[in-house]
This record gives structure tokens, sequence and C-alpha cells, in this order.
């Protein structure tokens, strides 16, 4: 592309008729348009690079007539904003229209630095020495509540007498007590599914095997007898987490369904339907002679085929 | 004799007022004239257009957020024993609060149309090939950092619904290979939700999800004035150039009327859908069936399939296919290097654009007619 510089002269086939006052960019090509010629005091004419011929250092020579030039309208200024005035990236990259380079003196005490890059790492080495220690304390801090002891507590969660028939699910809720690091003791409400089950339906949960829990280090805690008839089930549903509840399903009949996700279960808490990667979760339960139900009020991973207890 | 009336001829024929005395003094020393022209004399290709008003929508959106949640602050407690009472408070006993928290309420709810409307039109204009990518790519940052701020600000209130969705929310991000349980557990501040999870979803909402925001679009905007705007996907050189505006005024105008539509329409749903509390947060939902915000029910009834059945459907469903789309997204313009931009000569975009559109509406419209079969 031609560079014409600013204040080079600008000649006519037949004459010089001034020198370059300004340079037009176009704003979509990032090229030079035009020249702005300044005709030795005859005002300014805009002329097309189409009739430029040549340039070099100090001279644009343009292909026309200086009449012709002279006969182009006067330049209007006021049609134009300068490249510091509008927001077009690298408009000025193509040109090399300063007339030589703008400089300013090296302080005299920057001249003798000799290890720039060393001084630079260094302030990297730095920056990391003061990152380095306060990570792992920052990543202990914020961790510090993640991980609790599991709560193997027996919890009364209500008598078997409300229990009307036999495979049915029915809703037990209860208030469990949580205190949380700072945080004056609260109740917060709970709920778990209790079943009793007809010899049938205690085959199909234990399928002839007691239910063995255990605790965090794997020592057995509980064992659900087979044969007790009493079957608690979480109230938390194994897809995702959300609380599930004993519905009339038209095909299906008397389901546990959950209601976000579509999961359906039987009154043995195995899946019928629906996203679910495992069963319901029965818990350790006990029933005394009065009838007082009890349950550990575990918890377990959603959304794994395997039980992993979290509580 | 007034020493004013002694040489009137040195006066100048305008006596500059105050404010352009202050203007002069601070223009003077930090190039106001100049910054303010670079501001609003930025060329846009092919002229004003409305579909490019959702970037200022956004940002304008993003200022009332931090003003009504500012104000929210004032009397909302971040605690299990106070959240609730205290958003109640906010809606019962504050003089317009029930009005503020429902314009940030729907305020969020607006955000994620315009960022979706943005992408859209970012998307269909093919404005994010060449040399726009890094553009895309912070777009795309900023995108989930608008969802995270919906689902963080989902359980501040500590009512059923919100306790349900961040219960079901970090389920799923449990399901990420190896880190889901350290992530899950990081989130939660502990093994099930309580106080440690609403302190840690405050501090994001507020705190870092804010500054994030704020750099990112700093950045977005550095990158979009950098690429200058890609302007129209068809026309000749002289016709885009022909046409060619500033973005002041005519752009202005264009966002600024836009900008009024959403105000209007926000302050109408504060109005007319004020913010309602179901019951404080409990594992025990009673009879409320947990739902996620309107703009997540049809990724919520997508997890309903059969194919995302069972812990590798899961697995599908919950991870795989959020992560595979946003990969899909970062990776768009470094696959897509056809620089041909015309939304009509590209069909796969436009297809793919229709099919997730299709989706969404389908699978939106789905889970609200299931509601009525809960019951």
């Amino acid at each position: 592309m031609l560079q014409p510089k600013l204040k080079s002269k600008v000649r006519c086939t037949d004459l010089d008729i001034g020198e370059v006052s300004k340079v037009v960019l176009d704003p979509l090509s990032h090229e030079i348009s035009h020249i702005v010629v300044s005709m030795n005091g005859n005002g300014e004419r805009q002329v097309a690079m189409g009739h430029v011929q040549a340039v070099t250092e100090d001279l644009v020579q343009l292909g026309t007539p200086s009449r012709d030039i002279l006969a182009l309208p006067p330049f209007k200024r006021e049609d134009y904003v300068t490249t510091h005035e509008v927001e077009i990236s690298h408009l000025e990259d193509n040109i090399h229209v300063t007339p030589g380079e703008v400089l300013v003196p090296l302080p005299d005490l920057e001249k003798s630095v000799k290890r720039r890059t060393f001084f630079m790492n260094f302030t990297h080495v730095i920056g990391f020495l003061i990152g380095l220690p306060i990570a792992y304390p920052i990543l202990r801090y914020l961790m510090k509540p993640m991980y609790a002891d599991f709560d193997n507590q027996w919890l009364n969660v209500g008598n078997v007498s409300k229990i009307k028939k036999e495979d049915v699910g029915v809703q037990f809720e209860y208030k469990k007590k949580m205190k949380e690091a700072y945080m004056p003791e609260y109740e917060v409400e709970k709920n778990v599914w209790v079943v009793r089950a007809t010899p049938e339906l205690l085959e199909k949960v234990y399928q002839g095997k007691d239910e063995e829990f255990h605790d965090a280090k794997g020592t057995v805690i509980w064992t659900n007898k087979k044969e007790m008839p009493y079957i608690a089930f979480s109230g938390k549903c194994p897809h995702l987490g959300c609380a599930y509840k004993w519905r009339n399903h038209k095909a299906l009949g008397p389901v546990f369904l959950c209601p976000c996700h579509l999961s359906i279960y039987d009154a043995a808490g195995n899946v019928l339907d629906g996203p679910a990667p495992r069963g319901l979760d029965a818990l350790p339960v006990r029933v005394s002679a009065s009838g007082e139900v009890e349950v550990i009020d575990m918890e377990f991973k959603a959304g794994t085929k395997a039980q992993v207890r979290i509580v | 004799m007034d020493s004013k009336h002694s040489s009137p001829a040195a006066l100048p024929d305008h006596q500059p007022s105050t404010i352009e005395k202050l203007v002069a003094f601070l223009d003077e020393r930090v190039g106001l004239k100049e910054m303010q022209a670079k501001m609003l004399n930025e060329p846009i290709p092919g002229g004003s257009r409305w579909a490019y008003v959702f970037g200022s929508i956004l940002l304008f959106i993003f200022a009332m957020q931090a003003v009504t949640g500012t104000l929210l602050m004032f009397y909302y407690v971040p605690t299990t024993d106070h959240a609730y009472d205290s958003t109640q408070y906010i809606i019962h006993d504050v003089d317009y609060g029930w009005f503020l928290l429902g314009y940030h309420f729907w305020g969020s709810s607006a955000m994620v149309v315009c960022v979706v409307a943005h992408m859209s039109q970012v998307f269909l204009w093919g404005a994010y090939k060449k040399p726009r990518e890094l553009l895309w790519l912070v777009g795309l940052a900023l995108f989930g950092i608008v969802i995270t701020f919906g689902f963080t600000g989902y359980l501040l209130p500590w009512d059923q619904r919100a306790f349900w969705a961040t219960t079901v929310g970090v389920e799923i991000l449990d399901k990420t290979p190896i880190v889901g349980d350290f992530i899950a557990r990081f989130l939660k501040g502990g093994p099930t939700p309580g106080q440690m999870t609403l302190s840690r979803f405050f501090v994001l909402h507020v705190m870092i999800l804010p500054a994030a925001l704020m750099a990112l679009a700093g950045l977005h905007l550095f990158l979009f004035r950098v690429a200058a705007p890609a302007g129209p996907f068809s026309g000749t050189k002289e016709e885009i150039k022909a046409k060619t505006d500033y973005f002041f005024p005519r752009q202005i105008w264009k966002d600024m009327v836009g900008m009024a539509f959403v105000f209007a329409g926000i302050c109408a749903l504060a109005l007319w859908e004020p913010v309602v509390l179901l019951d404080q947060a409990a594992p025990d939902p009673g009879d409320y069936h947990p739902e996620p915000e309107w703009y997540f029910l049809f990724y919520f009834q997508l997890l309903r399939l059969k194919i995302f059945a069972g812990e590798f459907g899961q697995f599908l469903g919950a991870v795989a296919l959020p992560v595979v789309f946003m990969a899909l997204l970062v990776a768009l313009p470094f696959f897509d290097k056809d620089p041909e931009r015309n939304i009509f000569k590209r069909p796969i975009a436009l297809i793919s654009w229709i099919a997730i559109m299709v989706v969404i509406v389908l699978f939106t419209v789905a889970s609200v007619i299931n509601r009525e079969f809960l019951d």
C-alpha cells in the first residue's frame, strides 16, 4: 500500500500544487482512501488515492493535471473526526504517516540495568512465595465443615398404631434436634415412610437375608431382622434427593412416587419405573413393646447404584 | 472604580458557567471529552439495529440487580433461623420491600431471557467467528455466572422452594466423576444443606459472583471494542458502508427503548406477580412438589426421561449432557472456521438452534402439563 507522508510535496503532471496536510482512512478496510492537499494558500482539496501514481520519501506524484485538482470541491473538515475521537481498533496499524519516530530519552539509572529478565522472574517468585503458604490454610479453612461423623442415635418417630393396613406406605413425620457449628440448637422436620409388611413383602425386601448397618469404621451397629414386619424407608428419594409420596398410580396401583423426576417404587422399595438408580433406602428400625417406632436417621447419597452413607 | 469595569475589552464574549468550568477542569486532567467521544463514536457496520440491543440491556439489568440486591441486604439476614423471617419482613413490613424483592426476583428471570436472546443473536449472526473467538468465550463464562447467580440466589429466602432446588441442584453436581462428592460437600459446607450452605451461597451471590461478573463484563466490553462490532451477515461492502452509523445516537436510542421496555416488564411482573414465599425450608416438604425456577424446568423434565435412568443414565443427563453442550459452545468458533456468516447459508447452525429452542419449549410445556398429574 502507498504510504503518503504528512508534509510531503504533492506534484501534479504539470507542477507542484502543495503538500499533504491530512490523511483520510477508510474505517472498514483500514486503508488510506484519500490525502488532503493544502494548496499553497488556495485552501484544501481531498484527493482520492486513485490519483496517486507514486510515493517517495518526500513527494507524492499524482497522475492528474493541476487544474483537475483545483476543480475539486474544497475539503470539508466538519465531515471528519480524528482517530482520537473515534473507537476503531487497529485503525492506524496499516499506516505510517508519522514523519519519523517520536522518542523520549531513557533515564540514566535504567541504562546500566542488565538483569531485567532476572528481576522480572524474581517478582514472579516472590508472588508465588506469598501465595503458596496461604493456599493450603485457605483450602482447609473452607473445608472445615465438610466432613462430619455419622450420628447413630435412635430417634422416636411415632407409634405403629398409626398404621391401619399392611403393605401400605405411612408417613411418620418427626422433629430432629440439630446443632450446627455456632448456631443455637434447632429442630428440623423430617420424615420416614413406615410399612407394616406381609410375609410376602418381607421376602421381597430382605430376600431371605437380614440387613446389616455399619458405622464409618465398618463395624455392624444394627441388623434389621428379616422376620420383623416393620420397614422404615428414608424420606429421601435415591434419585436426586427429593421427597417422595405414597400415591395411587393409574396403571401400577398404590406406589411410592417422587414428584420431582417421577421415580416409582413399590411398597418393598423396589424401582418400578422412572430414573432412580436403586430402590428406597431402608433404615435401621426397631419397635418397642408399646409400638413406638425408632430409627437411626441415616442419609445416603442420591443417584448412585450403591448405597453410600453421608449422614 | 470597580476593577471589573476598568478594562471591559479584556472580558471574553462568553463567561463560562460553573459547570463548564468544572468540565474544563476535569477534561484538562483526564481527557473527558476524548473519552466520551471514543465511547460514543463507535462505527456500527451496516448501521444500528434492534437485534443489537441485548448486550446493553443485560448491563442495565445487572446494574438494577446490584442496586436492588444491595437494598435487600439492608434487612436480609443470611442465617437459617432468620433468613426466612427477614425475607418475610421485607415482603410484608418494609415499605416497598415487596416491590424491590419482586424486582430483584423477576430481574433474574429477565437476565436469563436476555442472555439467551443475546447468545442467540451472536450465534445466528455468526458473530462468534474469527476474530471474535475470545469475545465469545468470555461471553460463555458470563453465561455460567448468570446461571450460578440464579442458582445461589434461589436458596437465600430459605423457603421450601429454595431448599429443594438447592438439594436437587447440588445432588446433580455430586454426579460429577471423581470430584463430585468434594464439590457437593464444598458447596453445602457439610453432608446436608444447612447454615453453612446458606453462608456459602450468600457469599457467592453477593460478593464473588458480582466481582467476577464485573471483571468479565469489563473484559467482554474491552474485547468487543478491540474486535469491533461484526455488523450484518449479508450485503456488499458498499451497502454496509453506506448504512454505517455511530453507536450514538441511533443505537443508543434503540438500547434505551429496549431498557425501558425491560424495566416496565419487570415492574409489571413485580406488581402483578409478587414474590410469595412457601413454608420455611425443611427436609420434609409436606404437600409441596419440588420444582426449579421456570428457566430450569426443561432440564428438570429432561432428567425424567428413561434414557437418563440408572447410575450411568444419570451421569449422562446430569453431567455429560450439560458439559458436552458447553464444550461444544466453547469449541464452536474453533471448528466452525467457515467465514460465511449468513445464517441462511449455514443450515447446520440454523437447524441446531431451532432444535435446541424447540426442545426447551417442548420440555418446559411438558413439565407444566405434568404438574396436574401429580396431585
